[in-house]
């Protein structure tokens, strides 16, 4: 987005667009492929790890030895679907998506969150609308590089030492070497379960409620 | 008068019977003094100077029978870190062992676990009639299949969980993991389950086998406090509930940790920690400190979406009546 586009799409923010809506396409199947099954290996992922840490045989959760053995594959797919979004996102150039523009990042970052906070209970647009070169407002951009280039390393890394738990140290601080991988996955995950409610609750933002969803599936964008 | 005389000899009657062997087994309980225990270690070298690989290898006397030998020797060193280190070997193999050749037939008068353990083996006895061990084996079975009295110490003398678990579990494998060790005791025809397929079902078999005890799931659940159960069961009533242990009212408080569990002291606010000390076990060794702030944020962000969510709905019902 240009420095001209952002000031019109500033000076729009607050008003009611009148425009005929329009249709781009933003996202290829690859992204849209690597979207859902990561999808579903969180939510696979959260339930099981959920069973497993608060594990009670009071509480309806997945069964202990079932849920070790989900977690398991499904932790070793994502480990692998990570690593694969990772190398595409490098090869196509996707990655430049999840890096927010200078200048004004901050101000736009601050826009972003007035309209979540206020402009949208007023019927207020989107501030800063998805361009084919831009997918992403400074706020999701920045979410986005946290989540992907951040919390998912940590997560993935924790998981596998989790996996081989004989490549963690013996020992800290006079506990088990574990404990410390073990904390890391457990913050992560609640950080990324925290992101996930997030995330769906933000999708309804759209034209209309199903907008986004189904741009997510078809990959063009409607506004 | 006479009454008088009767009391007093009555008194003294009570002081033999009664009070002076009171007084010789507290000088019992409290142990042999130094000098008997260096008595005792000089009659035990005297006793492996034959009976040992050294004594095998550099035999002290000739024309001995090195053969038979060679299948009656003990570990001096594991001797030493064992219960019974303090006891001279002539205590259990007690007749016909002061010369040698030793005489004929005093194996036979070598003494059972319980001449001296009576109370714990009449304890033990009852559970083991139930064992899976008993319906199967009892005529080869005896404490000493399981309990070489040469080696082991009591989980609470060992003290480390780690250690604890290595001297019992190598029991179990001993027979379970060696075909021709099974097949010593085993009916005729049945030939040994592998031990990892058996297992299959359990995740992080082999791990498992480091961090606790067979017997943790093939015994009967026991109250706190109480020791283990001898009921050895097989695999249809072994424990298969992995959230007996992977929970935060751990069955591991009541089995490998029971001796440990008096010095819990919550460390860096962690329940079970006297378990952390050795293994992360999900499920069991929490932080209610961080489980509340992860459970607080991840509801929090719920309530606010769902917050958000209802005041968009409202505000854009208000915006369509006053349009």
């Amino acid at each position: 987005m240009t420095d001209e586009r952002r000031q019109n799409a500033d000076r729009r923010h607050g008003e009611r667009r009148e425009e005929e809506p329009t249709r781009i396409y933003i996202l290829p199947l690859w992204v849209r492929m690597w979207h859902w099954t990561n999808a579903l290996l969180i939510i696979t992922l959260c339930l099981t790890g959920i069973s497993l840490h608060f594990a009670e045989s009071t509480l309806p959760l997945v069964e202990f030895s079932l849920a070790v053995r989900i977690h398991n594959v499904a932790g070793v797919c994502l480990v692998f679907l990570y690593a694969f979004f990772v190398v595409a996102n490098a090869l196509t150039g996707n990655w430049w998506q999840f890096v927010p523009k200078p200048p004004g990042i901050l101000r736009r970052c601050w826009v972003q969150t007035r309209f979540y906070m206020w402009g949208v209970f007023k019927g207020e647009h989107e501030p800063f609308p998805v361009t084919k070169e831009e997918n992403f407002n400074a706020l999701q951009a920045l979410t986005y590089w946290f989540m992907i280039y951040l919390v998912m390393p940590v997560i993935v890394l924790t998981g596998l030492i989790f996996l081989y738990p004989q490549v963690a140290p013996g020992e800290l601080f006079g506990m088990d070497g574990l404990l410390p991988i073990a904390v890391l996955h457990y913050i992560s995950a609640t950080i990324v379960f925290t992101f996930l409610i997030a995330h769906v609750y933000l999708c309804t933002f759209g034209k209309k409620v199903s907008t986004t969803f189904r741009t997510m599936i078809t990959g063009w964008h409607e506004h | 008068m006479y009454a008088r005389k009767k009391s007093w000899y009555h008194a003294l009657l009570l002081a033999v019977c009664w009070v002076l062997p009171a007084v010789a087994a507290a000088a019992d309980s409290a142990g042999p003094t130094p000098e008997m225990l260096e008595k005792i270690r000089k009659a035990n070298e005297e006793c492996f100077s034959c009976h040992s690989q050294a004594g095998v290898q550099h035999p002290p006397k000739e024309g001995m029978d090195l053969k038979k030998l060679a299948g009656l020797t003990k570990d001096p060193e594991a001797f030493k870190g064992s219960d019974h280190q303090r006891l001279a070997c002539t205590k259990c193999h007690n007749e016909g062992y002061d010369e040698h050749p030793h005489a004929a037939g005093a194996k036979d008068a070598t003494s059972t676990c319980s001449d001296c353990h009576s109370k714990k083996a009449d304890r033990v006895e009852k559970q083991f009639e139930k064992s899976v061990h008993a319906k199967n084996l009892a005529d080869k079975f005896t404490c000493t299949t399981c309990h070489n009295p040469h080696v082991m110490r009591i989980a609470e003398k060992l003290g480390d969980p780690s250690k604890i678990v290595q001297q019992d579990n190598r029991v179990c494998l001993s027979c379970h993991d060696s075909d021709e060790k099974f097949a010593k005791f085993a009916p005729e025809k049945k030939s040994r389950p592998l031990i990892d397929d058996i297992h299959e079902w359990l995740p992080n078999t082999r791990l498992h086998w480091k961090a606790v005890r067979c017997v943790e799931c093939h015994t009967p659940a026991v109250g706190a406090g109480e020791p283990l159960s001898h009921e050895i069961v097989n695999k249809d009533k072994a424990e298969k509930k992995c959230v007996a242990c992977h929970t935060g009212n751990s069955a591991l408080k009541t089995r490998l940790y029971r001796h440990l569990v008096k010095d819990e002291q919550q460390k860096y606010g962690f329940v079970n920690s006297v378990v952390l000390a050795n293994s992360y076990v999900i499920g069991a060794t929490r932080n209610p400190t961080v489980d509340t702030l992860m459970i607080g944020l991840a509801a929090l962000t719920l309530l606010g979406v769902l917050a958000h969510a209802a005041l968009r709905i409202l505000m854009a019902y208000l915006r369509r009546r006053t349009k």
